[in-house]
C-alpha cells in the first residue's frame, strides 16, 4: 500500500511536538489523573485545578499507530480481559500489566487519581472501575444521562449534570487541597471556548475544493481539541492550525490538487489507527475525506462560555455523538454530505466501538436511499490490529472505488 | 390440579402461547422491557401488562443481522430478530433502559423501524447518590407521563402504591423460595428456581404470587432430597438458556444461588412502601439492582460474597454471553476478589444463543471434579 509522498500541512509537526510535550508532562507533572476523551467536562476542571490530565484512549491510538497495541491487547487477554472488551481498554490494561522495555512516547505513567465521566460508552465506567481496583487511587465520577432525543433535552438532565460536576469539583478539591475558584474555572472554560471556536471555523474550511486537509490531518488536530482544551497552549496551536489551513484555502492548495481531487468521501466511525496510511491509498486514487462523524460531531460541538462555566461544562457533558449515537446523527450526515460535496461513504463497523457502530448499518442504508451515493461497510477494529485483514479491506475499498467511478 | 412447579414450567416453556392467551383473555396492552432496572410497577399502574423480553430458544437469527452486527450480544440480536419477524405479536410497546451498548443503541433502530405503538427510553443512573436518585425519580416521572399519554389515563398515586405492593409481595415470595436453597438438602434445584423466576416475567404478578404460595406449601411436603456436596453460584448477565442450568446440574451438583439478570438481580431489593413520593421509592429501589453495567466491582463483590456465605457456596461459575462486554469487563477483577478474599474456586464459560452444550459440559464436569477432589 505504498502511497505517494504528499506535502502535509506544516501544523502536523507542531502537533507532534505538542504531543511529545504532553507525554513528557504526563510522566513528570503531579498530580496526574487518568481521564477520558469523550465530551468530558473534567478536562477543563483538571486544568483549572492544576492537575495534569492523561488520556489512555489517546495513548491507545499512539500505541496502535506504532504497532504496539497488538502486544498490549494480548497481555490484557492473558489477564482475562476478553477480546470482546474494547481494544482501547485492552491496550491500556495490557500496558499496565506489562509496559515492556520501551513503551511508545515513554509510557503514560501511573495516575494519582482517576477522573471519570459517563458521557460515552458503558465501558468508561467499567474501565475506570477496573483501574480503581488495580491502582486503589481516588475515583471522581460524573454520571450524566444519555441524550437520546437531543431536540428535547429535559431541564432536569442539565440540573443533574451541573450538580454532578459541582460534586466532582468538591471531591477534587478535597483530594488535591487545591481550591478551584470560579476565576480559574471560568478561565479554563473561556480558553476551551476559544479552541472550540477555531475548530468550528476549521471544519468550515474543509468545504473548500480542493480539500485543504485530509482525515489524517484532521484527526491529528483532534489532539489539540481534546487534550489541550482549556489551556492557552491549546488556543495558540489551534489558531495556528486554523491560520495555516485558511491560507491553504486562499491559495487553492489542497491535499490533492483541484485536478487530482476527483472524489470526496465521508468516513463513518474511528479510523484504523494502526493503518492511517489507508488514507494515502485513497489519495492515490483521487479521493479525500473532508469530514467524518468522528471529527465532526463528538468534540467541539458545544459553545463554551467562560461567564457560565458550570452550564457550559454540563452542556459539553450532555453533547457530542458519543452521548447520543450515530443513529441520531443521520440527519446531520445527510446535510453535511451535501455541504461538503461528498459523493461516497466508507463506514467502519468497529467491533470495539458499539456507540458508533450499532446504527451504522441503518445509517448507510438511509444515505444510499436518500442521496443515491455508493457506500461500503468495512468490518474492523480501531486499535486491535489483529482484526484487520488487509486483503478483505482492500478488496472492499477497491470494489467501492469501482462503484464510485 | 397440576402442581405449582408444573404450572411454572409450562408457563416458561410455552411463554409465547401463554402471553398471547393472556392478551386475548384480558385485552390488556402489553409493554416489553429489557433488564431488571425498569420498574414494572409503572407499567402495572398504567393498567398495562409488563413483559420482560427474552428471545425464544427455537430458531436461528435470520432477518436481524441486516440491522445489528454479529459482534453484538446474540441474545439481543435474537430478540430483535424475533421482533421484526413478529414473534412478539402480543406486544404493544417497549421500554429500553440505558444499559449495555447493544440495548441502549437499539433504541434508535427500534424507533426508526417502529414496530410498536409505544417506545420509550429510561436513563438509569449508574450511581446511588442522592443526586442520582433524585434524577432517576424525575426520569421515571417522564416515563409515567408517556405511559399516561399512551393509555389516555392518569396513573394515580394509589394505583402506583398498589403496584409497588403487588410487586413487593412477589419479590418477597421469590426471596422465600430462594431462602429454601440455603438448606443442606435444598428442596428445589437450580433449574427449578430458574423456572420460578422466569415464570414471574410471563405470568401476572398476582397470579404468580399465588403460585409461589402454592409452591412453598408443596415444597414443605416434598420428601427430603439427598444432601448436595457441591453448591454452586452462577454469575453472568442474561443466563436464560434453561439447557445450561440443566446441564450444569446433571453433573450431580446443585446451583443454590445466582447473580444473574434473570435471577436474584430481578427481585433482591424491595421498594419502600411508606416513602412520601412513590416515584422516589421506585428510583431508590431500582437503582440498587446490581447489573454489571451500573454496578461497581466492589458492590458486585459484596453482593456475591454475601450470597456465597449465606448459601454456603463452594464454587462459582461465570457464564457470560459472547459479546457481553459489561460482564466480561467486570470478570477479571471480580474473579480475583472471589478467589483471593472468599477463597472459592471459579470457572469461566462463554455462552451464546443456541450454543451446543457438549463442549461446555466437558468444562463444567472437569470443574466439578476439581471441587470434589
Amino acid at each position: 500500500m505504498a502511497e505517494k509522498k504528499r506535502e502535509r500541512p506544516a501544523f502536523n509537526s507542531d502537533i507532534a511536538a505538542a504531543m511529545s510535550k504532553h507525554y513528557r508532562d504526563v510522566q513528570t507533572n503531579k498530580p496526574m489523573a487518568y481521564t477520558l476523551m469523550s465530551s468530558n467536562p473534567l478536562i477543563e476542571v483538571a486544568y483549572a485545578a492544576g492537575i495534569q490530565p492523561a488520556f489512555p484512549e489517546n495513548y491507545a491510538c499512539v500505541c496502535a499507530a506504532r504497532h504496539a497495541s497488538e502486544e498490549y491487547c494480548e497481555t490484557a487477554e492473558a489477564h482475562n480481559y476478553a477480546p470482546d472488551v474494547c481494544s482501547y481498554c485492552r491496550n491500556n490494561l495490557g500496558y499496565i500489566y506489562d509496559p515492556g522495555g520501551s513503551p511508545p512516547m515513554g509510557g503514560i505513567g501511573e495516575p494519582d487519581l482517576l477522573l471519570l465521566t459517563t458521557s460515552a460508552c458503558t465501558h468508561y465506567f467499567k474501565w475506570w472501575d477496573a483501574l480503581h481496583e488495580i491502582y486503589d487511587k481516588p475515583l471522581v465520577y460524573v454520571n450524566t444521562p444519555r441524550v437520546m432525543e437531543p431536540q428535547s433535552v429535559p431541564d432536569y438532565y442539565m440540573d443533574y449534570a451541573m450538580r454532578e460536576i459541582e460534586y466532582a469539583i468538591a471531591d477534587i478539591e478535597k483530594i488535591t487541597w487545591v481550591k478551584i475558584t470560579n476565576d480559574r474555572l471560568s478561565q479554563a472554560v473561556k480558553l476551551s471556548g476559544e479552541v472550540v471556536d477555531y475548530w468550528q471555523k476549521l471544519l468550515e474550511l474543509q468545504k473548500a475544493v480542493p480539500c485543504p486537509m485530509d482525515l489524517s490531518d484532521l484527526t491529528n488536530a483532534l489532539f489539540v481539541l481534546i487534550v489541550l482544551v482549556g489551556t492557552q497552549e491549546g488556543v495558540d496551536l489551534m489558531k495556528k492550525i486554523y491560520d495555516e489551513t485558511r491560507q491553504r484555502v486562499a491559495e487553492g492548495k489542497g491535499i490533492l490538487s483541484k485536478e487530482e481531487e476527483s472524489h470526496r468521501l465521508l468516513w463513518i466511525n474511528i479510523p484504523f489507527w494502526y493503518k492511517l496510511g489507508i488514507f494515502g491509498y485513497f489519495e492515490d486514487r483521487g479521493c479525500v475525506f473532508p469530514f467524518s462523524d468522528y471529527t465532526q460531531y463528538i468534540w467541539g460541538t458545544t459553545r463554551m462560555d467562560g461567564s457560565k462555566p458550570l452550564e457550559s461544562l454540563a452542556r459539553k457533558a450532555l453533547g457530542g455523538e458519543l452521548n447520543t449515537s450515530v443513529d441520531d446523527q443521520i440527519g446531520k450526515l445527510l446535510k453535511d454530505i451535501k455541504d461538503y460535496h461528498v459523493d461516497g461513504v466508507i463506514a467502519h463497523s468497529n467491533r470495539s466501538c458499539r456507540v458508533l457502530s450499532v446504527g451504522v448499518l441503518d445509517a448507510v442504508k438511509i444515505i444510499r436511499q436518500e442521496l443515491n451515493i455508493p457506500a461500503v461497510v468495512l468490518d474492523c477494529d480501531h486499535t486491535d490490529e489483529r482484526v484487520y485483514s488487509g486483503a478483505t479491506i482492500i478488496n472492499g475499498i477497491d470494489a467501492f472505488l469501482e462503484m464510485l467511478r | 390440579m397440576p402442581s405449582a412447579l408444573e404450572q411454572i414450567s409450562s408457563s416458561v416453556r410455552d411463554a409465547p402461547a401463554v402471553l398471547q392467551e393472556i392478551k386475548n383473555r384480558t385485552g390488556r396492552k402489553m409493554i416489553g422491557f429489557f433488564h431488571p432496572v425498569v420498574p414494572a410497577e409503572l407499567i402495572y399502574a398504567a393498567g398495562l401488562r409488563p413483559v420482560r423480553l427474552f428471545p425464544y430458544f427455537d430458531d436461528p437469527i435470520t432477518k436481524g443481522d441486516a440491522y445489528l452486527q454479529t459482534y453484538l450480544c446474540s441474545y439481543l440480536r435474537a430478540d430483535w430478530d424475533q421482533t421484526i419477524r413478529d414473534r412478539y405479536r402480543y406486544l404493544d410497546g417497549v421500554i429500553i433502559p440505558r444499559s449495555c451498548e447493544a440495548v441502549t443503541f437499539l433504541y434508535q433502530t427500534w424507533k426508526r423501524h417502529n414496530p410498536y405503538q409505544f417506545i420509550d427510553y429510561i436513563n438509569v443512573p449508574w450511581k446511588r447518590s442522592g443526586n442520582a436518585i433524585s434524577f432517576f425519580a424525575k426520569e421515571l416521572g417522564r416515563v409515567k407521563q408517556g405511559l399516561e399519554q399512551f393509555t389516555g389515563k392518569e396513573i394515580s398515586e394509589d394505583s402506583l402504591r398498589n403496584a409497588i405492593k403487588v410487586c413487593n409481595r412477589n419479590r418477597e415470595l421469590l426471596r422465600k423460595v430462594y431462602d429454601l436453597r440455603k438448606a443442606e438438602s435444598p428442596p428445589l434445584c437450580g433449574a427449578e428456581a430458574f423456572s420460578v423466576v422466569m415464570s414471574s416475567f410471563v405470568l401476572d404478578k398476582e397470579e404468580h404470587s399465588g403460585l409461589m404460595e402454592q409452591l412453598l406449601s408443596e415444597l414443605a411436603q416434598r420428601s427430603q432430597p439427598p444432601r448436595v456436596d457441591i453448591r454452586l453460584l452462577i454469575s453472568g448477565g442474561c443466563v436464560i438458556d434453561y439447557r445450561l442450568w440443566e446441564m450444569i446440574e446433571s453433573s450431580g451438583v446443585s446451583i443454590v444461588a445466582d447473580d444473574v439478570n434473570n435471577g436474584s438481580r430481578s427481585f433482591w431489593y424491595s421498594v419502600e412502601e411508606t416513602t412520601k413520593d412513590p416515584l422516589e421509592a421506585l428510583a431508590r429501589g431500582y437503582a440498587m439492582v446490581p447489573c454489571a453495567f451500573n454496578t461497581s466491582i466492589g458492590d458486585r463483590f459484596k453482593y456475591i460474597s454475601e450470597m456465597i456465605r449465606e448459601y454456603r457456596v463452594n464454587g462459582v461459575i461465570f457464564a457470560m454471553n459472547k459479546n457481553c462486554e459489561s460482564e466480561k469487563f467486570v470478570y477479571p477483577e471480580l474473579d480475583k476478589k472471589i478467589k483471593d478474599k472468599v477463597k472459592v474456586p471459579t470457572l469461566n464459560i462463554e455462552t451464546d444463543y443456541l450454543i451446543g452444550m457438549a463442549p461446555l459440559r466437558n468444562r463444567v464436569e472437569a470443574f466439578v471434579e476439581t471441587l470434589r477432589a
